[in-house]
């Protein structure tokens, strides 16, 4: 699986879609692979504040237990309840219906520290 | 890192490779669900080569071997497997491990982990006993086949009646022509076999049953499936259930430990702990959510703390649950008691319950 084009990837192996005010944050087709059968996802509550960078839950495979970084900042809008039932989407469709929760972005564009498709292939060649 | 007979087949088979007991193990191929699902369904096919196996030869074997150990050794048949505990003088185990007793020798098979250990251990105390040990550890292979389709995908390769071996025996037989000790036991809580073989015919045994029973289901399975089924078969694992300082009675093994027999390594221990009964002891573990209980994390009842988390897993085979087991004491060992496991600083409810999690629901053996 190719990194789509028009996200911004962080080292961490998020990928985050920018769409005005707006992002929506995935975990990466590369690091649901090396994770495994993912079995429980936690994620912050709608309404949380959360800083950039920041660790703000977990990824859970049969065989550990990973933080989850956010790749921007700013408000907790929404998060996908369908990964409660079904953990595993994020196994199947990491860039689709497996998204992770949405942000209201909190000032500036967070650009900064992220990659582009091609930078983050090449990232994940090095790592 | 050393690396089994069958390391150029896993590598081919692109496994996850971990270190695991001194050698390169695959912990999982495409999927650790994927694969306890084919367990489960039809079948799998596990390199096991990592573990000891030690061969006994001598007319002393028995009653040396149970002097060390907790169950009866004098009383197998030839022919017949039997679980086993060796013990220290506290009562606490060395080794779990598995007698299998051949007309002619003895075959004990020993955790990868221990079997440095084990092999020090025996030969400290073989002095006087006329016992012979020969070590074939990393030198034979152990591919083990396990799942309800386990005979139809073995029979048709194999010159050995399997249908007529029972559960917990063994023979010697042939499959695809090789030399094998073949033994109805495995660790998955589910029918199967496993095949001792010479390191030099393990890879064509284990490609020509992977290629011969691909349409029927079998795939390989990793060390990762192989922990989610014996959990839920509510077996113990080395190290987590069973230690050094956890013996046998609180692991649930009792039904192991043979008190009548007139001595072994750590009997005095164990009779006193059976008679004051007060120890912390291993309980099966439900979340009442599904973020997974892991080794170590701590479980409360009330505000106070009464063990921890010894493994833990999702559970396929018990509704996706997320299970475990625990060490606690004996006042939160009674099943049905509602406990709290601190995860990651959070209180999560879980439900104390009986092992095993998972019982197969068809009988193993011939008719």
């Amino acid at each position: 699986m190719a990194q789509p084009e028009g996200l911004l990837y962080s080292k961490e192996h998020e990928w985050v879609k920018i769409e005005g005010d707006n992002a929506t944050v995935g975990i990466t087709n590369y690091a649901q692979d090396s994770l495994g059968d993912i079995v429980y996802v936690e994620l912050p509550k709608a309404g949380k504040q959360i800083a950039q960078f920041a660790a703000v839950g977990v990824v859970e495979s049969v065989k550990a237990v990973s933080d989850l970084f956010t790749p921007v900042g700013g408000e907790v809008t929404e998060i996908n309840t369908g990964l409660e039932n079904d953990p595993a989407l994020v196994n199947r469709e990491p860039f689709e219906g497996g998204w992770l929760f949405k942000v209201k972005l909190a000032g500036d564009a967070q650009t900064s520290g992220l990659m582009s498709a091609a930078d983050y292939e090449n990232f994940t060649k090095e790592s | 890192m050393k690396q089994t007979a069958l390391y150029d087949e896993h590598v081919k088979l692109r496994a996850r490779l971990i270190p695991f007991g001194g050698f390169d193990m695959p912990v999982q191929y495409q999927s650790i669900l994927q694969e306890h699902e084919a367990v489960r369904k039809a079948a799998g096919l596990f390199d096991l080569s990592h573990m000891g196996q030690f061969i006994l030869e001598g007319d002393g074997v028995a009653e040396w071997a149970d002097g060390m150990t907790v169950n009866a050794v004098p009383t197998m048949k030839p022919w017949q497997a039997r679980y086993n505990i060796f013990t220290n003088e506290r009562g606490g185990a060395h080794d779990d491990v598995i007698f299998y007793r051949l007309p002619d020798r003895w075959l004990l098979v020993v955790n990868a982990g221990n079997a440095d250990k084990m092999w020090k251990i025996l030969n400290d105390n073989v002095g006087g006993s006329g016992v012979k040990m020969t070590s074939l550890h990393g030198r034979n292979a152990l591919i083990a086949i396990q799942g309800p389709r386990s005979v139809a995908m073995l029979q048709p390769h194999c010159d050995a009646d399997l249908n007529g071996l029972k559960y917990y025996f063994c023979t010697e037989g042939k499959v695809y022509g090789k030399k094998a000790v073949i033994a109805r036991t495995g660790y998955t809580g589910e029918d199967g076999f496993e095949l001792f073989v010479d390191g030099a015919d393990a890879p064509e045994i284990w490609s020509k049953l992977l290629a011969d029973n691909a349409g029927g289901g079998l795939i390989p399975a990793g060390l990762g499936a192989r922990d989610v089924l014996r959990l839920e078969a509510g077996m113990p694992l080395y190290g987590h259930e069973l230690t050094e300082e956890i013996t046998p009675l609180q692991a649930g093994l009792g039904w192991v430990i043979k008190m009548n027999k007139p001595e072994f390594l750590g009997k005095a221990a164990l009779e006193d702990q059976q008679s004051l009964d007060d120890y912390p002891r291993i309980v099966g573990i439900v979340m009442d959510g599904r973020a997974l209980a892991r080794e170590g994390y701590h479980v409360f009842l009330g505000e106070k703390r009464v063990g921890e988390i010894r493994s833990g897993s999702v559970g396929p085979s018990v509704g996706n649950k997320s299970i475990g087991t625990a060490l606690v004491d004996k006042e939160a060992a009674t099943p049905g008691t509602d406990v709290v496991v601190h995860i990651r600083g959070t209180a999560y409810g879980a439900k104390v319950v009986e092992l095993p999690f998972y019982k197969r629901s068809y009988k193993i053996g011939a008719a």
